[in-house]
């Protein structure tokens, strides 16, 4: 499926970026003030405007080319919100989204934290796989901390990332760069035997370098997204220099 | 029930905050000018307008999140009034929109709107 660029810096959008929710509620009012609601949850909308200034020549085609694949609001695309979180059920590591080995054990532990511990004699690991465009600039990053000095791996995609866990809290982040043929893309965290550690704040983005943890419900790749209008204008401000605005727009029942 | 998300700072308001209080009478008027009052409804009904600035990623996130959930306007929670502290159990947000913009890192802006139910 037809995917939208990133940027040469790795981020899909740039500031400011502006994100539009909208639902639909029927909604009988009555004269004391009273109401009967109805909800429609089919009729979700959610809508992204991109600016963008500063593009170089490439950025720029790159957009023109995208827009010319996806034929204005014709064609749907997968899309990734360029401001969030890209896991679902970040903060619910016992949620069926995440798929655990079976000799590591996932406890609630304070809000937010997650125990981990891996019973087994062999590595065991917790990971999420995600329908993300391939080609793309991922960046996983999770805070660790364990009573006792370990060392845990940090998956993404085909590769890992070995990390030294203390018992004071700690922020890592593995950056990968995903294989244009891929379809799909796992991240995780994978244990020693015999190791445990406390987690929170997983949390994965469509950039070169992690931001303030946002806890998800539902994840932020929007598989069949739209371009809102069937105009695209590009205008050069400089040498190598352009700006546009792209509006994308992502209906539950399209 | 669900309630109202707070900021880091624990306050769920910034400056400015308006607060508004809805009656629903009925006036009958008469030919000869006269008229008659009569309430219809068993009290006023408040509504707080809540304006957000200089949030950061996730207390936006939190905001998105609890505006999904409630599915617009449909769901109610509670909602603490920043005035008083006094807890409303049966509050809806008023619009079925979101507007969400991240100014830049560490700055995003959005503004909701709560409305008390009858009943």
């Amino acid at each position: 499926m037809l995917v939208y660029p990133q940027l040469a810096t790795g981020a899909l959008g740039q500031f400011p970026v502006r994100k539009r929710r909208r639902m639909r509620t029927v909604t009988n009012l009555a004269a004391d003030g009273s109401a009967v609601k109805l909800a429609d949850p089919a009729a979700e909308i959610t809508e992204w405007s991109l600016q963008y200034a500063g593009l170089t020549d490439a950025e720029a085609a790159a957009i023109e080319q995208f827009f010319e694949a996806a034929e204005g609001t014709l064609n749907g695309f997968t899309f990734v919100d360029p401001v969030g979180n890209l896991l679902a059920y970040s903060g619910e590591l016992d949620n069926a989204a995440w798929i655990a080995d079976p000799m590591l054990t996932v406890t609630a532990g304070d809000p937010g934290v997650w125990n981990l511990a891996n019973t087994g004699e062999a590595a065991q690991s917790i990971t999420q796989t995600l329908s993300l465009p391939g080609g793309y600039v991922y960046c996983l990053s999770v805070y660790l901390s364990a009573a006792q000095a370990m060392a845990a791996c940090l998956l993404a995609a085909a590769g890992s990332s070995g990390v030294n866990v203390g018992s004071a809290w700690q922020r890592f982040q593995y950056t990968v760069s995903v294989d244009a043929s891929a379809e799909t893309t796992t991240f995780g965290l994978q244990l020693p035997a015999g190791a445990a550690v406390d987690a929170q704040g997983f949390q994965v983005e469509a950039q070169p370098g992690a931001s303030k943890y946002k806890p998800t419900t539902a994840g932020g790749v929007y598989q069949n997204a739209r371009l809102a209008s069937d105009a695209l204008a590009l205008t050069a401000t400089d040498v190598n220099h352009h700006s546009a605005t792209v509006n994308i727009i992502y209906v539950n029942h399209l | 029930m669900a309630s109202f998300p707070a900021l880091k700072t624990s306050a769920v308001a910034q400056y400015p905050a308006t607060r508004g209080f809805q009656f629903r009478n009925q006036v009958l008027r008469f030919v000869d000018g006269s008229e008659q009052r009569y309430r219809d409804s068993a009290g006023p009904l408040h509504r707080w307008e809540i304006r957000l600035e200089a949030l950061d990623e996730g207390e936006m996130a939190a905001l998105d999140s609890f505006f999904t959930d409630n599915q617009g306007s449909f769901a109610s929670f509670a909602f603490t009034d920043p005035w008083d502290g006094r807890v409303y159990a049966n509050c809806s947000l008023a619009s079925d929109e979101a507007d969400l913009t991240s100014v830049g890192e560490m700055r995003g802006q959005t503004g909701l709107t709560v409305v008390e139910n009858r009943g």
